[in-house]
């Protein structure tokens, strides 16, 4: 791990980075303070990664590492030659010691059974490693670093998440320093704890229980270093991630495989995949041209046009039209997107995505993600619910001609309850449809992320990934 | 035996050796070729990487473009009259549209100008003879060129909007005419690392200085990003192309030489200007072509009122000026004798008052010193009839 730590670093990528930042951050919580303070300033060369970080990591990739593993080594192979080999456990009486006293019949010697033997599986392993990097993984190297974009679901390297996930289990001094340090005491002092004098595995029951539980735990915690676990996002923002996140971890936005010549410029809507599922086919036209203008009426339109001015796109009108049948990729993109904002119903309440295909240049267009939703309650990072396991909508209370009431500093009122107006006698009031009047409207929310895709970018699907 | 029992009891797999060492070899054989393999294939791989790195870096150029550099050179990098200059723009990529006028022509004036120094020459005067043909010779070429302009007039009066906005069209290349002796990348990029400093006479800002190496924030890899997204500007121009674009470069000159040095500008004292201003009358059409950038104010390049104020987004709408100023400005704000005053007082004090929403700081504050008494008064009454 020591040896592979360093190395993480030098591909010098957003992934990269992040997982390296991640174990530096939990060196500087050694305590004291200015213990911490002090290795993390040595580690890092600075008090962020840069490129004085970067050419520490090299040195301890190359330079310090090998020369500490190298005293290792030496200590190895001295234990091995003073030691000997003993017999496999089976062939050995329980109590004897083979070591040095293997019978001539017996013995296997190095020259030239091991060498063979060692020879032979270095070829199969390289080949096994050939083939499985022409055909089946891809690592490509991801965007350059940079310390001042951070991805979502940043994790620490494989061999390292189980700290990850330790640390998730409360104090960062605790589980990221002291847990860890504690596991590897452990592993040094057990032969000395586990004296059994067989080895046989019959005989050491005990041992290989407690070597499984140590695995399982380790792998369980393995799985909770993982952003899956314990994190919690506003949905938004993840359905966002998950359409246009540059390709990382074996995963990659399900917008960015596109390819160009279906990224038609338009205005495309999940409304069209609901439409298409839950009412008659037949009035399709009828439907979509109805949530066109529907959106115009309630204002959704000007919402998505402020929020694309903030993401420096000006337009002038929002017009949505159904996906081009020579647009098959475009549409299983759109498809995914209306399935993902569905599961997540519940907190992106009468939410619906858009995404809107612009021109930049001949070969390059942008894609701006979009998300509406209604706002709910939210406590402690997860959708409050009421006691019929629903959601709560959240709503501004207006005043009777609908402009937002605010209170005394200014901010809109904000309340959990729809308040219909009552006449004197306490009914309610009905406009001209029919429908009460309300005091109240729900909180529109739109949230966007914007990418541009050239027609060379060539983004695909990793085997495997999502 | 099978595997799994060999391995437990620690026994090899191949017990004979001369099966380990076949599968020694054929495993060898077997990644040998597979490499080869891969090895003849490897320039059409790369080659792809490279696109592909091309691509990519274009993209994230586009995406820094639209953070950074949008708000002066406009999303669509046509640029924003009187703020910044196009950037999918003819003139940075050298597109010549009359390569037939200009060919001949540039020739004919290096002829021109050779003979003229010939004739000029006081340590070594030409003989009457020489001078005589000299003459000759440049009246010639003057009527030469006469007639390549006549040639050019089809697309000089096709180009009038261009023109109006900075762009020569027997001058088309920025980078020819600051003498840049490097690429367009080059210039384009060294832009980017050291900004550049300009007078406020032309531009409201300067162009920042945007790579870390010179104090800013962005790093050597993201300038040739937004580099390459500049470059992939570069196509066949069309005169569509040359007329959309918002304004072109301005070489910084001498006031006095270049005109305009001679005209009187309003400054920036609003009590000042209010005392002269009904000594003017106003012309509602030029101040609507002064707005639209179709017309040049007194001085300096064109305003560029319309980069900014169309659609109410990033400032007030043109649409029912008038209408806001007399309903709303005027009834909040008494230390305002009259609309015109404040429309005055908005144009060449622009931070005095902020309209609620809207961010202070935006609107450029040396229009004071590009418009003239006229100028102001034809753009205020323009305003004026901005009453929907």
């Amino acid at each position: 791990m020591l040896r592979r730590y360093p190395w993480c670093l030098l591909p010098w990528d957003q992934l990269a980075l992040w997982a390296v930042t991640i174990g530096a951050s939990m060196v500087e919580a050694s305590p004291p303070p200015i213990v911490g303070q002090t290795l993390n300033l040595l580690l890092r060369g600075g008090p962020d990664i840069g490129a004085n970080g970067l050419l520490r990591f090299y040195l301890l990739h190359v330079l310090a590492v090998p020369a500490i593993l190298f005293v290792f080594l030496g200590v190895h192979y001295y234990k091995v030659v003073i030691h000997g080999f003993s017999l496999p456990p089976q062939k050995e009486n329980i109590g004897e010691d083979t070591a040095k006293r293997v019978p001539l019949d017996k013995r296997v010697y190095y020259i030239p059974e091991i060498l063979t033997s060692e020879i032979m599986w270095i070829a199969v392993t390289t080949f096994v490693l050939v083939v499985l990097s022409i055909w089946f993984f891809h690592a490509p190297l991801e965007n350059h670093a940079d310390s001042q974009v951070t991805p979502l679901g940043t994790t620490a390297p494989w061999y390292f998440l189980w700290i990850q996930g330790a640390l998730k289990l409360g104090d960062k001094v605790f589980w990221g320093i002291i847990f860890p340090t504690l596991i590897i005491i452990l592993l040094m002092v057990w032969p000395y704890v586990d004296t059994q004098v067989s080895r046989r595995y019959a005989h050491r029951r005990l041992a290989i229980t407690i070597g499984c539980l140590f695995v399982s735990i380790m792998t369980i915690l393995s799985y909770m270093g993982l952003s899956e676990y314990g994190v919690t996002t506003s949905a938004d923002t993840e359905v966002l991630h998950d359409a246009v996140r540059e390709p990382a971890y074996g995963y990659i936005g399900f917008i960015r495989p596109v390819p160009f010549d279906q990224l038609v410029p338009g205005m495309y809507s999940t409304e069209q995949i609901r439409i298409e599922r839950e009412v008659n086919p037949a009035d399709f036209q009828l439907d979509f041209a109805a949530f066109n203008t529907e959106i115009d009426e309630n204002g959704q339109a000007d919402g998505i046009i402020e929020q694309l001015q903030l993401q420096y796109l000006s337009m002038t009108d929002v017009a949505f039209r159904p996906v081009p049948s020579d647009a098959p990729e475009l549409y299983r993109a759109l498809e995914e997107y209306y399935e993902l904002l569905e599961s997540e119903r519940q907190e992106l309440r009468n939410g619906w995505g858009a995404i809107i295909i612009t021109e930049t240049q001949p070969n390059l267009v942008r894609v701006d993600a979009v998300v509406l939703w209604e706002e709910v309650l939210i406590e402690r990072g997860r959708v409050a619910l009421d006691e019929n396991g629903n959601a709560i909508p959240r709503f501004y209370r207006v005043s009777e001609d609908g402009t937002p009431l605010t209170d005394e500093t200014g901010k809109p009122i904000i309340v959990d309850a729809p308040e219909p107006l009552l006449d004197a006698s306490g009914n309610p009031v009905l406009d001209e449809s029919g429908q009460p009047r309300m005091l109240t409207i729900p909180v529109e929310r739109v949230n966007s992320q914007y990418i541009y895709l050239h027609r060379n970018a060539e983004y695909f699907f990793l085997p495997g990934g999502g | 035996m099978g595997f799994f029992s060999r391995l437990l009891n620690g026994q090899m797999i191949f017990e004979r050796m001369e099966t380990r060492i076949l599968v020694g070899i054929v495993m060898f054989v077997a990644t040998m070729i597979l490499i080869g393999w891969v090895a003849i294939n490897e320039g059409a791989r790369m080659a792809a990487f490279d696109r592909q790195f091309a691509a990519r870096s274009i993209e994230r150029g586009a995406a820094m473009f639209s953070t950074y550099c949008s708000t002066c050179h406009g999303n669509d990098g046509r640029g924003i009259g009187g703020k910044a200059p196009g950037l999918n723009n003819p003139a940075l990529f050298g597109h010549d549209f009359i390569p037939e006028v200009n060919g001949p022509r540039n020739a004919l004036i290096a002829e021109r100008t050779t003979l003229e120094n010939e004739a000029n020459d006081g340590e070594n005067p030409p003989t009457d003879e020489r001078r005589a043909e000299i003459d000759a010779r440049v009246n010639e070429i003057n009527t030469q060129i006469a007639d390549l302009e006549q040639q050019a007039l089809p697309f000089i009066s096709q180009a009038q909007d261009a023109m109006v906005r900075g762009y020569d069209p027997y001058r088309p290349s920025r980078l020819a005419n600051v003498r840049w002796g490097s690429s367009v990348f080059n210039y384009v990029y060294s832009t980017l690392v050291h900004g550049r400093p300009v007078s406020s006479g032309y531009w409201p800002d300067p162009m920042p200085n945007w790579a870390q190496q010179s104090g800013g924030p962005l790093r050597d890899d993201q300038l040739r990003d937004i580099t390459n997204f500049i470059l992939n500007w570069n196509r066949d121009f069309t005169i569509e192309d040359l007329v959309s674009v918002q304004q072109f470069a301005v070489e910084p000159c001498d006031p006095l030489a270049c005109g305009g040095g001679g005209v009187e500008t309003v400054g920036n004292d609003v009590a000042a200007i209010m005392e002269q201003f009904p000594s003017v009358t106003g012309d509602p059409n030029r101040g609507q072509a002064l707005y639209n950038n179709s017309a040049l104010p007194a001085r300096g390049t064109v305003l560029g009122c319309t980069g900014c104020h169309t659609g109410g987004l990033q400032a007030p709408d043109l649409a029912g000026t008038w209408t806001r100023v007399l309903n709303e400005r005027l009834p909040a704000l008494p230390e305002y004798a009259s609309g015109e005053e404040y429309l005055v007082n908005s144009i060449v004090r622009p931070n005095d008052y902020i309209v609620p929403t809207y961010t202070a700081g935006l609107m450029p504050n040396n229009f004071g010193e590009r418009l003239s008494l006229q100028d102001l008064a034809d753009i205020v009454v323009y305003l004026m009839s901005q009453d929907q």
